[in-house]
């Protein structure tokens, strides 16, 4: 760029340039809405299967979805190092993403604990909470995504969320066993999908700096 | 109509450029400035240190990886100094219409 005065259209038409060029250059790997969107889908289907088959695996498949946080950390520091450039709204998607992590925490640990304590006082309504639960997962799943989409200006995310919401209506008058594909396609449309359409557009980008 | 002066410091392209890539993110790295510009690394650092003297810009060294990183970011001062040139600069535009 050469180092020089220049007119007051020249001025705004490299002010406008370089905003779309700061705004051009940042590009999700999408590999964090892959990794959560296929953990939470294989989980979800493993499950459904283990019910429909009445088999049961010797561990309880959700553990998974605790593993995965492992190499969730590793690819954040990865990506976080690559980055050239700070975004405004990259603090306040970190700070929804890591209360949607502990939110999620918290609900299995309400779940877990009112499934034990309903077994002690009242037995036949286990199954009756049962039913209800996904549909908190389902709300909790919807919450950020709906944000993330909104903010990132990333229709495929948004609508994903919506789907997640969407969901809750079904989940409200379907089994527990039901609700488990009713989770595998929230993870698929809201994470999964958005994720692979973020890679390629990733690949793509590189592909055309190289 | 009176014009106002152009501010001298953002009104050449390389400082001006830099300025309008800080003010669209909260922090950018030399190599980043350096790539979106297309500028060298010595006309870069020159202009970049300009625009620090005037307050527009925070300029942080340290170490990354055992390699020199240079990150800036827009200060108060610079993103109103940034308001008033495009301010003025639609006024020039208005008048020229």
């Amino acid at each position: 760029m050469e180092q020089g005065q220049f007119n007051p259209n020249e001025s705004l038409k490299l002010i406008d340039d370089m905003i779309r060029k700061a705004k051009g250059s940042y590009h999700d790997t999408g590999i964090g809405p892959i990794l959560w969107g296929t953990v939470i889908s294989i989980c979800a289907i493993i499950t459904w299967t283990e019910r429909q088959y009445d088999y049961s695996l010797p561990f309880d498949i959700w553990f998974l979805s605790l593993i995965a946080v492992v190499p969730q950390i590793f690819i954040s520091i990865r990506e976080r190092k690559q980055r050239m450039a700070v975004r405004y709204e990259d603090k306040a998607m970190g700070y929804i993403w890591s209360t949607f992590g502990i939110a999620i925490f918290l609900l299995i640990l309400i779940n877990n604990t009112l499934i034990v304590a309903l077994k002690e006082n009242a037995p036949d309504s286990v199954s009756i909470f049962g039913d209800y639960i996904s549909a908190f997962f389902l709300l909790i799943y919807g919450i950020p995504t709906i944000i993330t989409g909104g903010v990132m200006k990333f229709k495929y995310m948004l609508w994903g969320g919506v789907i997640c919401w969407l969901l809750i209506i079904p989940s409200l008058f379907s089994s527990s066993k039901t609700d488990m594909l009713l989770i595998a396609v929230a993870a698929i449309a809201a994470w999964l999908i958005p994720g692979l359409i973020l890679r390629n557009r990733y690949i793509k980008k590189q592909h055309c700096d190289i | 109509m009176i014009f106002k002066d152009l501010d001298p410091i953002l009104h050449s392209q390389l400082r001006l450029a830099v300025v309008s890539l800080l003010i669209t993110v909260k922090e950018a790295e030399f190599t980043f400035l350096k790539q979106k510009t297309n500028s060298t690394a010595g006309n870069l650092s020159v202009q970049i240190q300009k625009l620090k003297d005037a307050g527009y810009i925070d300029v942080t060294k340290e170490f990354k990886d055992n390699y020199p990183l240079t990150t800036c970011r827009i200060t108060k001062t610079g993103v109103s100094a940034f308001e008033v040139y495009v301010s003025n600069l639609k006024a020039y535009l208005e008048v020229g219409k």
